[in-house]
């Protein structure tokens, strides 16, 4: 069996950490997948999934880190207009941290539960909000 | 710090005027945006929180002689600041080649209440010091509104930069003296000229929406310390720049980033994002 579900919403922040495990484990309950897998996977190229622990002060030292890797001044070449679009490509660092971070993650469902860690939240990173924002979520499994 | 205006966006991707498909797909290919969606209006309230903006200036684009359309009509306009009146600057637009452009005009300052004006006429195709323009300016007058004129090279296709140099205002300047008007984009690449303008012209005011190379903090610096010299808006023009992000084509919350980056006087940029707005705007 499959399914697939989307979930969209609004960022507010320019950079946020949003944890969406309990989006995910409800999706995982709906599909009624008893063992299988269940993945995240963001649409977009300046977002990123990641999975670590809860905690203000790590999710601090997460942007920190992120921010010292990337700065937001330094030449970048992604930043220009882009005639495809017509308007300007000034998003390098949200391209750079979605490639730090990468795009999706994948949990192992065992009799109806995702199996995770004690310590371990999904989280959605925005890189480049505010913006509208969309995350498929798929179980894969009998 | 007092109110922040970006006086010069276009609404022409908010989700509350895109309910057409066809109409959406016309608005990407005629303004040259081709990949930008609709946006709801919680995501620009959003974009504006982060960015500390209070208000946005909502610029329609009536097309009626030249592409045949009113690619974000006055009504729309009209309707878009009923939905969010604290937050919106209504501005209308006519084609002034148009017939009924004055009473178009009348209707929308007078019934539709919008706040000033927008013309374009790289895009609309007129010379700004046209005699025909007369009876538009003139309204204008009769109302007390502004006028914001694209200057300078536009990105839309089939917009010559030609009807819009910066040194085609300047009789519009000199015939109408108590006529308030800014020259979007500062009227890049011809920026300097746009500056001289504004030092002769106290009814001639200018606008920031400029990001044609490089992140919004390289290229203000380029345009505002090294193109301009570094004390020009600080010293002389304070009175009259305004911030204006041309949003959706440039990157809003950088732009706003990258006006604190410029050595100016706190005083200076509290005037360029909100204070001359509103002088502008009466």
């Amino acid at each position: 069996m499959y399914t697939l579900e989307k979930i969209t919403f609004l960022t507010e922040q320019y950079n946020q950490l949003i944890p969406i495990t309990q989006a995910v484990r409800d999706v995982a309950a709906r599909s009624q997948i008893r063992s299988g897998w269940v993945g995240v996977v963001t649409l977009h190229t300046t977002t990123g999934i990641l999975v670590n622990e809860r905690v203000e002060c790590l999710e601090v030292d997460i942007q920190e880190a992120l921010e010292r890797l990337v700065p937001e001044d330094h030449p970048y070449m992604h930043a220009r207009i882009l005639p495809s679009y017509g308007s300007t490509a000034g998003n390098p660092t949200g391209h750079l941290k979605s490639m730090l971070t990468g795009n999706h993650c994948l949990f192992p469902l065992h009799e109806g539960e995702m199996v995770m860690g004690e310590a371990q939240e999904i989280y959605f990173c925005e890189f480049d909000g505010p913006a509208r924002r969309t995350v498929v979520i798929s179980v894969l499994g009998e | 710090m007092s109110l922040v205006i970006d006086i010069h966006t276009h609404p022409a991707f908010f989700e509350a005027i895109n309910a057409d498909e066809e109409r959406l797909h016309l608005r990407q290919t005629c303004l040259g945006l081709y990949k930008t969606g609709a946006a709801p209006l919680a995501h620009i309230f959003n974009q504006m929180k982060y960015a500390g903006i209070d208000r946005l200036g909502l610029l329609p684009l009536d097309l009626t002689t030249t592409h045949g359309v009113e690619l974000v009509s006055n009504a729309e306009i009209h309707h878009l600041v009923s939905l969010a009146p604290e937050k919106f600057i209504g501005f209308a637009s006519v084609d002034p080649r148009r017939k009924d452009a004055v009473e178009v005009l009348e209707y929308a300052f007078g019934e539709l209440k919008l706040s000033g004006l927008k013309l374009h006429p790289a895009k609309q195709k007129f010379y700004p010091m046209d005699e025909g323009l007369d009876a538009v300016y003139a309204c204008c007058l009769r109302h007390n509104k502004p006028i914001l004129f694209h200057a300078g090279i536009s990105l839309q296709p089939d917009a010559p930069s030609q009807y819009a140099r910066p040194e085609h205002f300047e009789a519009v300047a000199l015939r109408y003296p108590r006529l308030r008007m800014c020259l979007g984009h500062f009227g890049w690449p011809w920026v300097v000229e746009t500056a001289a303008l504004l030092l002769k012209y106290p009814n001639v005011y200018a606008d920031t929406g400029l990001l044609y190379f490089d992140s919004a903090r390289e290229f203000y610096q380029h345009v505002f310390t090294r193109t301009l010299g570094q004390h020009w808006v600080d010293r002389s023009l304070r009175h009259q720049v305004l911030f204006g992000s041309n949003n959706p084509r440039f990157e809003q919350i950088r732009m706003v980033e990258a006006l604190h980056t410029l050595g100016w006087r706190a005083s200076t940029l509290e005037l360029v994002l909100g204070g001359n707005a509103l002088e502008f705007l009466g």
